[in-house]
């Protein structure tokens, strides 16, 4: 199992530009991380349009990657988006989906179907042809700058441990972060 | 009548570059035109949810998106319009078949409850909204765009067809 949270100091450490689309559980770890105008926590929320939102920035801003990271729960949300995400490919596009059976946020109740769900399996149902499913510390290591750099949409499935954490609040109100998003990329 | 012509005309003087959405009988010559256009791009999605988060990506990313759905999928879209577009304030048009007009006249056999919750729905939600008839009611687009920018949050115009 993965620990979220040195998964998250990997990234931010070797990030640069890429803008990061986060959703509950992940949100505040990395806006302890990062809390620059490229950082977007998708909360307070659409719970499981974080990656469709994801999406539709990789294409308005196709020359620079977007990640995003998504919890199991929210990903089930919306399983559609992702042959979305297929049928519209961003190359520019990487999901990560942390996956540990729970929704952390609100006290740790199973997702429906924990523990038996595939998920590489429906996201390459889905027609994504790009997806890992990660376990260990050291596959996670090998597979860190084809996240910067893979062909997109890719999927990187993170078997994450449990845990738990509280309601996001973002220190911006959402209005605010979008703007300032918006501001980023096209002044 | 409404010309997917005329329609397609009014999106591109408004610079639209993106039209995201679901198609139903109503819009089904709008999204062959589309499909057809050199510039305009079209994203089909799963669901209607989808359209405003994808659309409110393409929009904070400089493009001009458009939503095109159906009054039915409006509803199912409920919470991923609150939770993008209208939350983040952001100027996203959407044109909306009204599924179910004729049946709200007198006498008619049968009510869609698509058609009769729907402009109630909206007013709750908080939607300025206009409806287009026929070709002369186009000027509504530009209406929506020019409302939409004024006021940094969603407008829409609902596309109502000549039969059920």
């Amino acid at each position: 199992m993965l620990d979220k949270y040195d998964c998250l100091k990997k990234i931010a450490a070797k990030r640069t530009d890429e803008i990061v689309v986060t959703t509950m559980s992940v949100a505040m770890p990395w806006a302890e991380l990062s809390d620059g105008p490229l950082d977007f926590a998708h909360v307070e929320s659409a719970m499981g349009h974080a990656a469709d939102f994801a999406h539709g920035l990789a294409i308005a801003q196709p020359e620079r990657r977007v990640f995003v990271i998504n919890g199991d729960g929210s990903t089930l949300m919306c399983l559609g988006t992702l042959v979305t995400l297929a049928q519209r490919p961003a190359l520019n596009l990487t999901m990560i989906i942390t996956e540990n059976g729970t929704y952390e946020v609100t006290g740790n109740q199973p997702v429906p179907g924990a523990d038996q769900i595939d998920y590489e399996q429906i996201c390459r149902g889905a027609g994504i042809k790009h997806v890992f499913t990660i376990e260990s510390e050291a596959e996670f290591d090998a597979h860190l700058d084809r996240h910067f750099t893979g062909e997109g949409p890719q999927v990187f499935i993170w078997k994450i441990e449990k845990a738990s954490e509280p309601v996001p609040k973002p220190k911006r109100p959402i209005r605010e972060r979008a703007h300032r998003l918006r501001e980023a990329l096209i002044h | 009548m409404l010309s997917s012509e005329r329609i397609v005309q009014a999106l591109e003087h408004e610079g639209v570059t993106h039209v995201v959405g679901v198609p139903d009988n109503g819009s089904r010559a709008l999204f062959e035109r589309l499909w057809a256009h050199p510039h305009i791009e079209v994203i089909l999605t799963s669901r209607e949810g989808e359209a405003f988060g994808l659309a409110s990506g393409l929009y904070l990313g400089g493009a001009t998106p458009l939503v095109l759905i159906q009054n039915t999928g409006f509803f199912e879209a409920g919470d991923a319009f609150r939770g993008t577009a209208y939350n983040m304030g952001l100027p996203l048009v959407m044109l909306v078949g009204y599924r179910g007009y004729k049946t709200m006249e007198p006498g008619a056999p049968r009510v869609d409850t698509a058609a009769t919750f729907f402009e109630p729905t909206l007013n709750a939600w908080q939607i300025p909204y206009t409806a287009m008839h026929e070709d002369g009611d186009i000027e509504q687009i530009p209406a929506a765009f020019s409302k939409a920018r004024e006021t940094s949050l969603p407008t829409a115009v609902l596309i109502v067809p000549e039969t059920v």
